[in-house]
């Protein structure tokens, strides 16, 4: 059975699949990669903002998000940051 | 009133040390975990940090305060400050003690409730911090306060372990413990000092642990 995903792994999952984009991607892409519910998709992609890890770029075709240098950093140390949050039980 | 624990004579001097120690180790944790907050905007990450911040600067309360009366500097600070007795001013230092690892321990609790809420928060800290000041024996309560929360934390821990069978959970779940030892062991130490020693050395151990776990995941 497989475990369920933490909080920390669909945030690393959205920002990783914008990375495998060349940092831009659409939002029926990243509900593909993501695997989420259409609603819980926008609710992280609202934190997501929030807190400068995405940025949205509106075009003439809709909708589309790329890295911040937050998002990158987030990627690079998300071993340090899963194995400190998960060692001093902060999960 | 505080009712200052008994310190054995062949162990002053030791505690300053030690007490400078924990407070560089917490020190350290809590700059490791506002960097963690600051990567991951994870809320309990900041708490965490917060909380043992001021545990930190208890410790380096404690250590300057007890570094104080063991040498010449009390006369003059009592001097400075226009203060008669140099007990005064220890008073002074353990209840400013009291308060900040009080702060640290009920937010290291609270983070661990997993709850958002200012109002509990905020009801938790005055209710504690007043308890403690109103005390007609504040260290004891402190401390009899302090070992009720590291039940609470310990029991976080275990579960954490449970759920997540490692290494460093586990060296995580053996230093709260170890706090919890220590802090039972402060309670007597009201009436006897070889329990201050002890609880200084339990103290130690699960500080180096917590040291330990904290190089074992920045290495890796």
């Amino acid at each position: 059975m497989s475990r369920k995903r933490g909080r920390l792994q669909v945030i690393h999952d959205i920002l990783k699949a914008i990375q495998e984009r060349d940092g831009k991607i659409r939002p029926t892409h990243i509900l593909y990669k993501s695997n989420l519910s259409p609603q819980m998709m926008n609710e992280y992609l609202k934190e997501l903002i929030s807190k400068e890890f995405i940025s949205e770029n509106k075009t003439k075709r809709g909708k589309t998000y790329s890295l911040t240098y937050k998002g990158f950093e987030y990627i690079h140390k998300y071993k340090l940051i899963v194995d400190f949050v998960d060692s001093f039980g902060l999960s | 009133m505080v009712h200052l624990p008994i310190v054995p004579e062949w162990f002053l001097g030791y505690d300053i040390i030690l007490e400078l120690a924990f407070a560089i180790i917490t020190l350290i944790v809590s700059i490791y975990a506002f960097k963690i907050y600051k990567l991951s905007g994870q809320r309990q990450s900041k708490f965490f940090g917060i909380a043992f911040l001021f545990i930190s600067i208890a410790y380096f309360i404690q250590s300057f305060l007890n570094f104080v009366i063991l040498s010449k500097l009390n006369e003059n600070i009592c001097r400075g400050l226009k203060i008669a007795s140099v007990n005064f001013l220890n008073s002074i230092g353990i209840y400013a003690y009291i308060i900040f690892f009080g702060i640290g321990l009920i937010t290291l609790t609270y983070m661990t409730l997993r709850i958002k809420s200012a109002k509990i928060y905020s009801l938790l800290l005055i209710i504690i911090l007043l308890s403690f000041l109103s005390s007609s024996n504040t260290l004891y309560l402190f401390y009899l306060l302090s070992s009720v929360l590291l039940i609470y934390i310990f029991i976080h821990y275990l579960m954490n372990y449970l759920k997540n069978k490692q290494a460093k959970t586990l060296l995580v779940l053996v230093a709260f413990a170890f706090l919890l030892f220590g802090s039972i062991h402060f309670i007597f130490s009201v009436n006897h000092g070889l329990y201050y020693v002890i609880g200084h050395f339990l103290e130690l151990i699960a500080y180096l642990f917590i040291l330990i776990n904290l190089i074992l995941v920045v290495k890796k």
